[in-house]
Protein backbone atom coordinates (compact mmCIF):
# COMPACT_ATOMS: atom_id res chain seq x y z
CA UNK A 1 0.00 0.00 0.00
CA UNK A 2 2.90 2.45 -0.57
CA UNK A 3 2.10 3.48 -4.00
CA UNK A 4 -1.05 6.13 -2.67
CA UNK A 5 -2.57 8.06 -5.44
CA UNK A 6 -4.65 10.16 -3.03
CA UNK A 7 -3.49 10.56 0.59
CA UNK A 8 -5.60 13.13 2.99
CA UNK A 9 -3.93 13.66 6.68
CA UNK A 10 -6.03 15.34 9.19
CA UNK A 11 -7.93 17.47 7.15
CA UNK A 12 -10.04 19.95 8.95
CA UNK A 13 -13.41 22.48 8.10
CA UNK A 14 -15.73 24.45 9.94
CA UNK A 15 -18.28 27.10 8.94
CA UNK A 16 -18.86 29.05 12.12
CA UNK A 17 -20.38 27.20 14.74
CA UNK A 18 -20.70 23.53 12.14
CA UNK A 19 -17.68 20.99 12.56
CA UNK A 20 -18.06 19.69 8.82
CA UNK A 21 -15.25 17.77 9.08
CA UNK A 22 -13.40 16.28 11.81
CA UNK A 23 -9.61 15.47 11.72
CA UNK A 24 -10.44 13.08 8.62
CA UNK A 25 -7.53 10.98 7.29
CA UNK A 26 -8.08 8.44 3.98
CA UNK A 27 -6.04 7.20 1.35
CA UNK A 28 -6.86 5.60 -1.67
CA UNK A 29 -4.77 3.45 -3.91
CA UNK A 30 -4.63 3.65 -7.63
CA UNK A 31 -7.27 1.86 -9.55
CA UNK A 32 -9.41 1.21 -6.19
CA UNK A 33 -13.46 1.98 -6.23
CA UNK A 34 -13.91 3.54 -3.14
CA UNK A 35 -17.30 4.76 -1.69
CA UNK A 36 -18.28 7.31 0.71
CA UNK A 37 -21.11 6.53 3.08
CA UNK A 38 -22.49 8.72 5.68
CA UNK A 39 -26.14 9.99 6.67
CA UNK A 40 -27.51 13.47 5.20
CA UNK A 41 -25.23 15.95 6.82
CA UNK A 42 -21.95 13.93 7.38
CA UNK A 43 -19.92 16.08 5.23
CA UNK A 44 -19.46 14.26 2.21
CA UNK A 45 -19.86 16.52 -0.06
CA UNK A 46 -17.87 18.62 1.30
CA UNK A 47 -15.19 16.70 1.57
CA UNK A 48 -15.57 16.82 -2.48
CA UNK A 49 -15.15 20.32 -1.89
CA UNK A 50 -12.27 20.13 -0.11
CA UNK A 51 -10.65 17.55 -2.17
CA UNK A 52 -11.27 19.64 -5.43
CA UNK A 53 -10.52 22.97 -3.65
CA UNK A 54 -13.40 24.16 -4.34
CA UNK A 55 -13.33 25.37 -0.73
CA UNK A 56 -10.29 25.89 0.97
CA UNK A 57 -9.45 23.60 4.30
CA UNK A 58 -9.01 25.16 7.79
CA UNK A 59 -6.24 21.93 8.22
CA UNK A 60 -4.68 19.01 7.10
CA UNK A 61 -2.50 17.57 4.34
CA UNK A 62 -4.02 17.04 0.22
CA UNK A 63 -1.38 14.81 -1.55
CA UNK A 64 -2.48 13.77 -5.47
CA UNK A 65 0.46 12.17 -6.95
CA UNK A 66 2.83 13.75 -4.29
CA UNK A 67 1.63 17.27 -5.38
CA UNK A 68 0.12 18.99 -2.29
CA UNK A 69 -3.71 20.43 -3.63
CA UNK A 70 -4.11 22.74 -0.86
CA UNK A 71 -3.96 26.24 -2.01
CA UNK A 72 -4.65 25.43 -5.59
CA UNK A 73 -7.00 26.99 -7.57
CA UNK A 74 -9.88 24.52 -8.89
CA UNK A 75 -8.72 24.72 -12.42
CA UNK A 76 -5.03 23.80 -10.93
CA UNK A 77 -6.86 20.30 -8.92
CA UNK A 78 -8.57 19.69 -12.59
CA UNK A 79 -5.00 20.12 -14.56
CA UNK A 80 -3.39 17.81 -12.45
CA UNK A 81 -5.70 14.90 -12.40
CA UNK A 82 -8.69 15.00 -10.53
CA UNK A 83 -12.00 15.95 -12.12
CA UNK A 84 -15.46 15.81 -10.25
CA UNK A 85 -19.45 15.57 -10.78
CA UNK A 86 -21.77 17.94 -9.16
CA UNK A 87 -24.46 16.59 -7.08
CA UNK A 88 -27.27 18.61 -8.87
CA UNK A 89 -26.85 17.89 -12.70
CA UNK A 90 -25.33 21.53 -14.20
CA UNK A 91 -24.79 21.25 -17.47
CA UNK A 92 -24.20 24.45 -19.26
CA UNK A 93 -27.06 25.66 -20.34
CA UNK A 94 -27.18 26.81 -23.97
CA UNK A 95 -24.70 24.89 -25.20
CA UNK A 96 -25.45 21.48 -27.00
CA UNK A 97 -24.59 18.45 -25.45
CA UNK A 98 -20.88 17.81 -27.94
CA UNK A 99 -20.01 21.71 -26.78
CA UNK A 100 -20.80 20.57 -23.21
CA UNK A 101 -18.21 17.83 -23.71
CA UNK A 102 -15.85 20.30 -25.66
CA UNK A 103 -15.47 22.48 -22.89
CA UNK A 104 -14.07 19.73 -20.62
CA UNK A 105 -11.70 19.36 -22.99
CA UNK A 106 -10.45 22.72 -23.35
CA UNK A 107 -7.84 22.74 -20.07
CA UNK A 108 -4.09 22.53 -20.30
CA UNK A 109 -4.11 18.31 -19.71
CA UNK A 110 -5.86 17.50 -23.12
CA UNK A 111 -3.54 17.03 -26.07
CA UNK A 112 -5.73 15.75 -28.74
CA UNK A 113 -5.55 16.37 -32.60
CA UNK A 114 -9.18 16.44 -33.06
CA UNK A 115 -10.78 17.39 -29.95
CA UNK A 116 -14.43 17.09 -31.62
CA UNK A 117 -13.70 13.72 -32.32
CA UNK A 118 -12.54 13.09 -29.38
CA UNK A 119 -15.81 13.99 -27.70
CA UNK A 120 -17.76 12.08 -29.89
CA UNK A 121 -15.91 9.25 -28.68
CA UNK A 122 -16.22 10.17 -25.33
CA UNK A 123 -20.20 10.68 -26.14
CA UNK A 124 -20.41 7.48 -27.21
CA UNK A 125 -18.85 5.55 -24.40
CA UNK A 126 -21.76 7.08 -21.71
CA UNK A 127 -24.17 6.37 -24.66
CA UNK A 128 -25.41 10.03 -25.80
CA UNK A 129 -23.77 10.13 -29.31
CA UNK A 130 -27.11 10.03 -31.06
CA UNK A 131 -27.84 13.51 -28.44
CA UNK A 132 -24.59 15.47 -29.70
CA UNK A 133 -26.50 18.38 -30.97
CA UNK A 134 -29.02 18.24 -28.47
CA UNK A 135 -29.65 21.26 -25.98
CA UNK A 136 -28.25 20.02 -22.85
CA UNK A 137 -30.56 21.41 -20.76
CA UNK A 138 -33.40 19.18 -22.70
CA UNK A 139 -31.93 15.70 -21.70
CA UNK A 140 -33.99 13.84 -19.25
CA UNK A 141 -32.00 13.49 -16.09
CA UNK A 142 -30.56 10.46 -16.34
CA UNK A 143 -29.24 11.72 -19.67
CA UNK A 144 -27.98 14.28 -17.80
CA UNK A 145 -25.44 12.47 -15.37
CA UNK A 146 -24.26 10.55 -18.34
CA UNK A 147 -23.28 13.87 -19.85
CA UNK A 148 -21.92 15.04 -16.23
CA UNK A 149 -19.85 12.36 -16.47
CA UNK A 150 -18.85 12.37 -20.15
CA UNK A 151 -17.67 15.99 -19.35
CA UNK A 152 -15.55 15.11 -16.63
CA UNK A 153 -13.96 12.33 -18.41
CA UNK A 154 -13.29 14.13 -20.97
CA UNK A 155 -10.97 16.63 -18.43
CA UNK A 156 -8.99 12.80 -18.91
CA UNK A 157 -8.52 12.14 -14.76
CA UNK A 158 -7.23 9.57 -13.04
CA UNK A 159 -8.99 10.18 -10.02
CA UNK A 160 -13.41 10.80 -10.50
CA UNK A 161 -14.77 11.99 -7.75
CA UNK A 162 -18.64 11.05 -8.51
CA UNK A 163 -20.96 13.08 -6.47
CA UNK A 164 -24.07 10.76 -6.06
CA UNK A 165 -24.51 9.52 -9.21
CA UNK A 166 -27.41 7.69 -8.98
CA UNK A 167 -29.33 10.75 -7.02
CA UNK A 168 -32.81 10.79 -8.74
CA UNK A 169 -33.02 8.12 -11.34
CA UNK A 170 -35.14 5.31 -11.35
CA UNK A 171 -33.81 1.19 -11.17
CA UNK A 172 -32.94 1.21 -14.91
CA UNK A 173 -30.93 4.33 -14.98
CA UNK A 174 -28.87 3.16 -12.20
CA UNK A 175 -28.05 -0.14 -13.70
CA UNK A 176 -27.20 1.38 -16.31
CA UNK A 177 -24.68 4.18 -14.69
CA UNK A 178 -23.30 1.49 -12.75
CA UNK A 179 -22.33 -0.58 -15.68
CA UNK A 180 -20.75 2.73 -17.13
CA UNK A 181 -18.50 3.28 -14.05
CA UNK A 182 -17.65 -0.37 -14.02
CA UNK A 183 -16.37 -0.32 -17.76
CA UNK A 184 -14.50 2.79 -17.13
CA UNK A 185 -13.00 1.63 -14.44
CA UNK A 186 -12.15 -1.38 -16.53
CA UNK A 187 -11.31 0.38 -19.66
CA UNK A 188 -8.76 3.13 -18.37
CA UNK A 189 -7.88 1.62 -15.36
CA UNK A 190 -9.72 4.90 -13.65
CA UNK A 191 -9.50 5.49 -9.71
CA UNK A 192 -13.09 6.09 -8.36
CA UNK A 193 -14.57 8.03 -5.25
CA UNK A 194 -18.16 7.82 -5.22
CA UNK A 195 -21.06 9.09 -3.03
CA UNK A 196 -23.83 7.18 -2.63
CA UNK A 197 -26.99 6.84 -0.52
CA UNK A 198 -28.65 3.75 -2.58
CA UNK A 199 -26.95 1.22 -0.74
CA UNK A 200 -27.48 -2.30 -2.63
CA UNK A 201 -25.90 -1.42 -6.32
CA UNK A 202 -23.23 1.02 -4.10
CA UNK A 203 -21.88 -2.03 -2.33
CA UNK A 204 -22.18 -3.49 -5.68
CA UNK A 205 -19.97 -1.49 -7.41
CA UNK A 206 -16.96 -0.33 -4.39
CA UNK A 207 -14.03 -2.25 -3.73
CA UNK A 208 -14.15 -0.34 -0.23
CA UNK A 209 -16.56 2.07 1.67
CA UNK A 210 -15.50 4.86 3.92
CA UNK A 211 -17.87 5.72 6.30
CA UNK A 212 -18.38 9.15 7.72
CA UNK A 213 -20.67 10.46 10.20
CA UNK A 214 -20.60 14.20 11.75
CA UNK A 215 -17.57 14.92 9.42
CA UNK A 216 -15.50 12.02 11.33
CA UNK A 217 -14.81 8.62 9.77
CA UNK A 218 -16.25 5.71 11.63
CA UNK A 219 -15.65 2.97 9.74
CA UNK A 220 -13.37 1.76 6.62
CA UNK A 221 -13.37 -0.92 5.12
CA UNK A 222 -14.71 -3.64 2.81
CA UNK A 223 -18.63 -3.21 2.11
CA UNK A 224 -19.25 -6.38 3.83
CA UNK A 225 -16.95 -5.68 6.77
CA UNK A 226 -18.91 -2.11 7.40
CA UNK A 227 -22.10 -3.43 7.00
CA UNK A 228 -21.58 -5.44 10.24
CA UNK A 229 -19.42 -2.96 11.77
CA UNK A 230 -21.60 -1.60 15.33
CA UNK A 231 -21.00 2.01 14.95
CA UNK A 232 -22.14 2.05 11.34
CA UNK A 233 -25.23 0.45 12.39
CA UNK A 234 -25.37 3.30 15.07
CA UNK A 235 -24.91 5.79 12.55
CA UNK A 236 -27.56 4.85 10.88
CA UNK A 237 -30.16 3.21 12.45
CA UNK A 238 -29.28 4.38 16.33
CA UNK A 239 -27.74 2.86 19.42
CA UNK A 240 -29.08 -0.77 20.21
CA UNK A 241 -31.38 -0.45 23.08
CA UNK A 242 -32.62 3.08 22.62
CA UNK A 243 -35.23 2.27 20.04
CA UNK A 244 -38.30 0.54 21.49
CA UNK B 1 -22.70 24.01 -35.96
CA UNK B 2 -20.52 21.26 -35.14
CA UNK B 3 -16.59 21.65 -34.57
CA UNK B 4 -14.55 24.23 -33.68
CA UNK B 5 -13.00 27.31 -35.72
CA UNK B 6 -15.58 27.23 -38.22
CA UNK B 7 -16.43 30.37 -40.33
CA UNK B 8 -19.97 30.87 -40.95
CA UNK B 9 -19.50 31.47 -44.52
CA UNK B 10 -22.91 32.44 -45.57
CA UNK B 11 -22.83 35.22 -42.72
CA UNK B 12 -19.28 36.38 -43.74
CA UNK B 13 -20.58 37.34 -47.31
CA UNK B 14 -23.77 38.58 -46.26
CA UNK B 15 -21.54 41.07 -43.99
CA UNK B 16 -19.23 41.92 -46.76
CA UNK B 17 -21.76 42.49 -48.68
CA UNK B 18 -23.63 44.80 -46.30
CA UNK B 19 -20.46 46.84 -45.47
CA UNK B 20 -20.51 47.25 -49.32
CA UNK B 21 -23.04 48.82 -49.70
CA UNK B 22 -22.73 50.76 -46.53
CA UNK B 23 -20.11 52.29 -48.05
CA UNK B 24 -21.67 52.66 -51.61
CA UNK B 25 -24.10 54.88 -50.15
CA UNK B 26 -22.95 58.13 -49.39
CA UNK B 27 -21.35 57.93 -53.09
CA UNK B 28 -24.91 57.22 -53.96
CA UNK B 29 -26.66 59.60 -51.94
CA UNK B 30 -23.68 62.83 -51.59
CA UNK B 31 -24.21 64.85 -48.22
CA UNK B 32 -21.81 65.43 -45.28
CA UNK B 33 -24.78 65.27 -43.43
CA UNK B 34 -25.82 61.87 -44.05
CA UNK B 35 -21.57 60.58 -44.32
CA UNK B 36 -21.98 61.91 -40.45
CA UNK B 37 -24.82 59.77 -39.25
CA UNK B 38 -23.24 57.05 -41.03
CA UNK B 39 -19.65 57.55 -39.37
CA UNK B 40 -21.63 57.70 -36.09
CA UNK B 41 -23.16 54.99 -36.63
CA UNK B 42 -20.60 52.74 -37.51
CA UNK B 43 -18.59 53.89 -34.81
CA UNK B 44 -21.52 53.00 -32.04
CA UNK B 45 -20.86 49.12 -34.11
CA UNK B 46 -17.82 49.19 -32.79
CA UNK B 47 -18.79 50.09 -29.23
CA UNK B 48 -21.51 47.69 -29.67
CA UNK B 49 -19.47 44.73 -30.90
CA UNK B 50 -17.46 45.27 -28.40
CA UNK B 51 -19.63 45.53 -25.49
CA UNK B 52 -21.00 42.02 -26.99
CA UNK B 53 -18.09 40.04 -27.35
CA UNK B 54 -17.51 40.52 -22.99
CA UNK B 55 -20.81 41.02 -21.95
CA UNK B 56 -23.33 39.64 -24.45
CA UNK B 57 -20.76 35.82 -24.47
CA UNK B 58 -20.07 35.53 -20.81
CA UNK B 59 -23.70 37.54 -19.45
CA UNK B 60 -21.38 39.97 -17.26
CA UNK B 61 -23.10 42.88 -17.97
CA UNK B 62 -21.04 46.08 -17.89
CA UNK B 63 -22.86 49.08 -17.22
CA UNK B 64 -20.38 51.32 -17.86
CA UNK B 65 -18.65 51.00 -21.10
CA UNK B 66 -18.83 54.89 -21.38
CA UNK B 67 -16.28 54.53 -19.71
CA UNK B 68 -13.59 52.84 -21.69
CA UNK B 69 -14.88 55.29 -24.41
CA UNK B 70 -14.70 58.81 -22.94
CA UNK B 71 -11.27 57.17 -21.78
CA UNK B 72 -10.28 56.52 -25.26
CA UNK B 73 -12.07 59.86 -26.32
CA UNK B 74 -10.18 62.04 -23.83
CA UNK B 75 -6.64 60.14 -24.67
CA UNK B 76 -7.08 61.39 -27.90
CA UNK B 77 -7.98 65.00 -27.22
CA UNK B 78 -5.32 65.22 -24.74
CA UNK B 79 -2.45 63.77 -26.36
CA UNK B 80 -3.44 65.60 -30.01
CA UNK B 81 -4.27 69.16 -28.36
CA UNK B 82 -2.46 69.25 -25.14
CA UNK B 83 0.86 67.73 -25.89
CA UNK B 84 0.54 68.46 -29.91
CA UNK B 85 1.00 65.12 -30.92
CA UNK B 86 0.15 63.64 -34.61
CA UNK B 87 -3.24 61.93 -34.65
CA UNK B 88 -2.61 58.87 -35.65
CA UNK B 89 -1.14 58.34 -32.09
CA UNK B 90 -4.30 58.35 -31.12
CA UNK B 91 -5.61 54.92 -31.94
CA UNK B 92 -2.73 52.89 -29.68
CA UNK B 93 -2.72 55.12 -26.91
CA UNK B 94 -6.44 55.00 -26.43
CA UNK B 95 -6.18 51.45 -26.79
CA UNK B 96 -3.44 50.84 -23.96
CA UNK B 97 -5.10 53.17 -21.60
CA UNK B 98 -8.52 51.76 -21.70
CA UNK B 99 -6.79 48.72 -21.44
CA UNK B 100 -5.24 49.86 -17.99
CA UNK B 101 -8.57 50.64 -17.06
CA UNK B 102 -10.25 47.28 -17.80
CA UNK B 103 -7.54 45.65 -15.46
CA UNK B 104 -7.27 47.97 -12.96
CA UNK B 105 -11.44 47.35 -12.70
CA UNK B 106 -11.49 43.76 -14.03
CA UNK B 107 -8.88 42.04 -11.54
CA UNK B 108 -10.60 43.23 -8.16
CA UNK B 109 -14.32 42.59 -9.57
CA UNK B 110 -14.70 39.91 -12.34
CA UNK B 111 -13.43 37.19 -9.48
CA UNK B 112 -16.59 37.98 -7.83
CA UNK B 113 -19.97 36.42 -8.26
CA UNK B 114 -22.80 38.75 -8.29
CA UNK B 115 -23.18 42.56 -9.10
CA UNK B 116 -19.84 44.10 -8.38
CA UNK B 117 -18.67 44.28 -12.10
CA UNK B 118 -21.92 45.82 -13.14
CA UNK B 119 -21.82 48.01 -10.43
CA UNK B 120 -18.05 48.85 -10.34
CA UNK B 121 -18.21 50.00 -14.29
CA UNK B 122 -21.48 52.09 -13.71
CA UNK B 123 -19.83 54.04 -10.41
CA UNK B 124 -16.58 54.42 -12.47
CA UNK B 125 -17.85 55.81 -15.34
CA UNK B 126 -20.01 58.20 -13.13
CA UNK B 127 -16.57 59.14 -11.57
CA UNK B 128 -15.03 59.39 -14.70
CA UNK B 129 -17.24 62.23 -15.57
CA UNK B 130 -17.11 63.96 -12.52
CA UNK B 131 -13.72 63.82 -12.56
CA UNK B 132 -13.39 65.29 -16.50
CA UNK B 133 -15.16 68.82 -14.11
CA UNK B 134 -12.26 68.68 -11.29
CA UNK B 135 -9.47 68.46 -12.64
CA UNK B 136 -10.91 71.47 -15.75
CA UNK B 137 -7.16 72.57 -16.18
CA UNK B 138 -6.35 69.67 -18.13
CA UNK B 139 -9.60 68.39 -19.43
CA UNK B 140 -11.60 71.52 -20.46
CA UNK B 141 -13.98 71.13 -17.56
CA UNK B 142 -17.74 71.39 -18.85
CA UNK B 143 -16.81 72.29 -22.57
CA UNK B 144 -14.49 69.91 -22.95
CA UNK B 145 -11.26 69.36 -25.27
CA UNK B 146 -11.63 71.76 -28.78
CA UNK B 147 -9.89 72.15 -32.08
CA UNK B 148 -8.80 67.82 -32.45
CA UNK B 149 -7.29 67.63 -35.77
CA UNK B 150 -8.85 65.26 -37.83
CA UNK B 151 -7.38 61.75 -38.76
CA UNK B 152 -8.41 62.30 -42.31
CA UNK B 153 -9.18 65.29 -43.67
CA UNK B 154 -11.90 63.98 -46.49
CA UNK B 155 -15.12 63.08 -44.56
CA UNK B 156 -15.90 60.23 -47.00
CA UNK B 157 -12.40 58.67 -46.75
CA UNK B 158 -12.77 58.86 -43.17
CA UNK B 159 -16.33 56.90 -43.21
CA UNK B 160 -14.91 54.47 -45.27
CA UNK B 161 -11.71 53.92 -42.69
CA UNK B 162 -14.13 53.66 -39.83
CA UNK B 163 -16.59 51.25 -41.72
CA UNK B 164 -13.55 49.34 -42.80
CA UNK B 165 -12.46 49.36 -38.96
CA UNK B 166 -16.00 47.91 -38.23
CA UNK B 167 -15.70 45.33 -40.62
CA UNK B 168 -12.18 44.23 -39.57
CA UNK B 169 -13.06 43.98 -35.98
CA UNK B 170 -16.44 42.17 -36.06
CA UNK B 171 -15.07 39.84 -38.46
CA UNK B 172 -12.39 38.91 -36.02
CA UNK B 173 -14.71 38.79 -32.88
CA UNK B 174 -16.93 36.60 -34.76
CA UNK B 175 -14.69 34.44 -35.73
CA UNK B 176 -13.13 34.31 -31.96
CA UNK B 177 -16.55 33.78 -30.91
CA UNK B 178 -16.91 30.63 -32.55
CA UNK B 179 -13.50 29.16 -32.01
CA UNK B 180 -12.69 27.68 -28.44
CA UNK B 181 -12.48 30.91 -26.88
CA UNK B 182 -15.87 32.08 -27.28
CA UNK B 183 -17.20 28.51 -26.64
CA UNK B 184 -15.35 29.28 -23.06
CA UNK B 185 -16.80 32.32 -22.42
CA UNK B 186 -20.72 30.61 -23.50
CA UNK B 187 -20.22 28.12 -21.29
CA UNK B 188 -18.64 31.03 -18.45
CA UNK B 189 -22.28 32.57 -18.92
CA UNK B 190 -24.52 29.18 -17.97
CA UNK B 191 -22.05 28.44 -14.69
CA UNK B 192 -18.98 29.41 -13.28
CA UNK B 193 -18.48 26.20 -11.25
CA UNK B 194 -19.26 23.79 -13.90
CA UNK B 195 -16.13 25.85 -15.87
CA UNK B 196 -13.90 24.96 -12.96
CA UNK B 197 -14.70 21.49 -13.06
CA UNK B 198 -14.08 21.33 -16.18
CA UNK B 199 -10.69 23.28 -15.03
CA UNK B 200 -11.19 25.84 -17.42
CA UNK B 201 -9.39 29.42 -15.19
CA UNK B 202 -12.38 31.60 -15.46
CA UNK B 203 -10.75 34.64 -14.27
CA UNK B 204 -8.34 34.97 -16.62
CA UNK B 205 -10.96 34.41 -19.78
CA UNK B 206 -12.98 37.00 -18.47
CA UNK B 207 -10.14 39.67 -17.93
CA UNK B 208 -8.78 39.00 -21.26
CA UNK B 209 -12.21 39.23 -22.49
CA UNK B 210 -12.91 42.38 -20.77
CA UNK B 211 -9.43 43.74 -22.03
CA UNK B 212 -9.90 43.00 -25.61
CA UNK B 213 -13.23 44.17 -25.39
CA UNK B 214 -12.35 47.45 -23.59
CA UNK B 215 -9.17 48.63 -26.29
CA UNK B 216 -12.24 48.08 -28.89
CA UNK B 217 -13.99 50.28 -27.58
CA UNK B 218 -10.99 52.88 -26.45
CA UNK B 219 -10.66 52.77 -30.21
CA UNK B 220 -13.78 53.91 -30.99
CA UNK B 221 -13.50 56.72 -28.26
CA UNK B 222 -10.50 57.44 -30.41
CA UNK B 223 -12.31 57.66 -33.76
CA UNK B 224 -15.28 59.63 -32.47
CA UNK B 225 -13.05 62.17 -30.87
CA UNK B 226 -11.11 62.71 -34.81
CA UNK B 227 -14.68 62.68 -35.85
CA UNK B 228 -16.26 65.57 -34.09
CA UNK B 229 -12.52 67.02 -32.97
CA UNK B 230 -13.69 67.93 -29.92
CA UNK B 231 -14.58 65.72 -26.66
CA UNK B 232 -16.84 66.73 -23.76
CA UNK B 233 -17.52 64.95 -20.35
CA UNK B 234 -20.74 63.71 -21.69
CA UNK B 235 -19.05 60.81 -23.40
CA UNK B 236 -18.71 59.36 -20.09
CA UNK B 237 -22.49 59.55 -19.10
CA UNK B 238 -24.64 56.69 -17.98
CA UNK B 239 -27.13 57.28 -21.32
CA UNK B 240 -23.71 56.42 -22.99
CA UNK B 241 -23.49 52.71 -21.78
CA UNK B 242 -27.39 52.71 -22.21
CA UNK B 243 -27.66 53.51 -26.03
CA UNK B 244 -24.87 50.74 -26.64
CA UNK B 245 -26.66 48.05 -24.16
CA UNK B 246 -30.03 48.65 -26.09
CA UNK B 247 -28.20 48.75 -29.53
CA UNK B 248 -26.88 45.32 -28.59
CA UNK B 249 -30.25 44.09 -27.51
CA UNK B 250 -31.89 45.26 -30.12
CA UNK B 251 -29.45 43.12 -32.09
CA UNK B 252 -29.32 40.11 -30.28
CA UNK B 253 -27.22 39.13 -27.21
CA UNK B 254 -24.12 37.68 -27.78
CA UNK B 255 -24.75 37.21 -31.82
CA UNK B 256 -21.49 39.45 -32.21
CA UNK B 257 -23.31 40.71 -35.75
CA UNK B 258 -26.40 41.18 -34.45
CA UNK B 259 -25.70 44.37 -32.16
CA UNK B 260 -23.66 45.77 -35.13
CA UNK B 261 -27.08 45.90 -36.64
CA UNK B 262 -28.29 47.09 -33.77
CA UNK B 263 -26.08 50.28 -33.73
CA UNK B 264 -26.81 51.26 -37.26
CA UNK B 265 -30.36 50.73 -36.90
CA UNK B 266 -30.61 52.90 -33.52
CA UNK B 267 -28.26 55.77 -34.63
CA UNK B 268 -30.69 56.24 -37.71
CA UNK B 269 -33.49 55.85 -35.61
CA UNK B 270 -32.14 58.46 -33.31
CA UNK B 271 -31.63 60.87 -36.10
CA UNK B 272 -35.32 60.21 -36.83
CA UNK B 273 -35.84 61.47 -33.58
CA UNK B 274 -34.13 64.36 -33.20
CA UNK B 275 -36.94 66.43 -32.82
CA UNK B 276 -37.92 64.81 -29.42
CA UNK B 277 -35.09 65.83 -28.23
CA UNK B 278 -34.50 65.49 -24.68
CA UNK B 279 -37.20 62.39 -24.86
CA UNK B 280 -34.94 60.13 -26.92
CA UNK B 281 -33.69 58.10 -23.64
CA UNK B 282 -37.09 57.68 -22.62
CA UNK B 283 -37.84 56.49 -26.18
CA UNK B 284 -35.06 54.34 -26.07
CA UNK B 285 -36.25 53.08 -22.84
CA UNK B 286 -38.98 51.89 -23.99
CA UNK B 287 -37.86 50.72 -26.82
CA UNK B 288 -35.06 48.46 -24.81
CA UNK B 289 -38.33 46.98 -22.16
CA UNK B 290 -40.77 46.21 -25.52
CA UNK B 291 -38.06 43.98 -27.01
CA UNK B 292 -37.18 42.31 -24.05
CA UNK B 293 -40.44 41.75 -23.10
CA UNK B 294 -41.55 40.21 -26.71
CA UNK B 295 -38.06 39.65 -28.38
CA UNK B 296 -35.60 38.18 -25.53
CA UNK B 297 -33.52 37.53 -28.41
CA UNK B 298 -33.38 40.69 -29.72
CA UNK B 299 -34.43 41.70 -33.24
CA UNK B 300 -31.32 41.50 -35.72
CA UNK B 301 -29.62 37.87 -34.92
CA UNK B 302 -33.05 36.27 -34.92
CA UNK B 303 -34.33 37.61 -38.01
CA UNK B 304 -31.52 36.63 -39.84
CA UNK B 305 -31.14 33.08 -38.87
CA UNK B 306 -34.96 33.03 -39.74
CA UNK B 307 -34.34 34.05 -43.13
CA UNK B 308 -31.02 32.05 -43.63
CA UNK B 309 -33.26 29.02 -42.48
CA UNK B 310 -36.13 29.35 -44.92
CA UNK B 311 -32.98 29.82 -48.01
CA UNK B 312 -31.76 26.51 -46.79
CA UNK B 313 -35.31 25.26 -46.85
CA UNK B 314 -35.89 26.18 -50.98
CA UNK B 315 -32.60 25.55 -51.91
Amino acid sequence: MSQMLLEVEGLDKRFGGLHAVKQLSLQVAKGEIVGILGPNGAGKTTLFNLLTQFIAPDAGRIVFKGHSLRGLKPHRVVALGVARTFQLCRPFPGLSVLENVLVGSLGPRVHHPDLVERAMHLLEQVGLSSKADTAAELLSYGDQRRLEIARALATEPELLLLDEPFAGLGSAEIEAISALIRQLHAEKQLTILLIEHKLREFMQLVSRVIVLDFGEQIADGTPQQVVENPRVIEAYIGKQGAMP
Amino acid sequence: MRGLHQLDRSAAIVGTAALGVLAMVPVLFPGNYLIGVLTVAAIYGIWAVSWDFMCGLTGRENFGHALFIGVGAYAAGFMNVQLGWGPWWSLPIAMVLSTAFALLLGFPTLRLRGPYFALAMLSAAVIMQRLMLIFWEYTGGEEGIQDITPLIRNHLHYYWFVLLLLGVITFVLSWLARSRWGLILRAIRGDEATCLAAGIPITRYKIISLVISAALAGLGGALYAHYQLQVSPQLFSIITSITIITMVYVGGMGSIYGPVGGALLLTLLTEGLRDVGEWRLMVYSVLLILIIFFLPNGFIAPLWQRLRATLRGRP
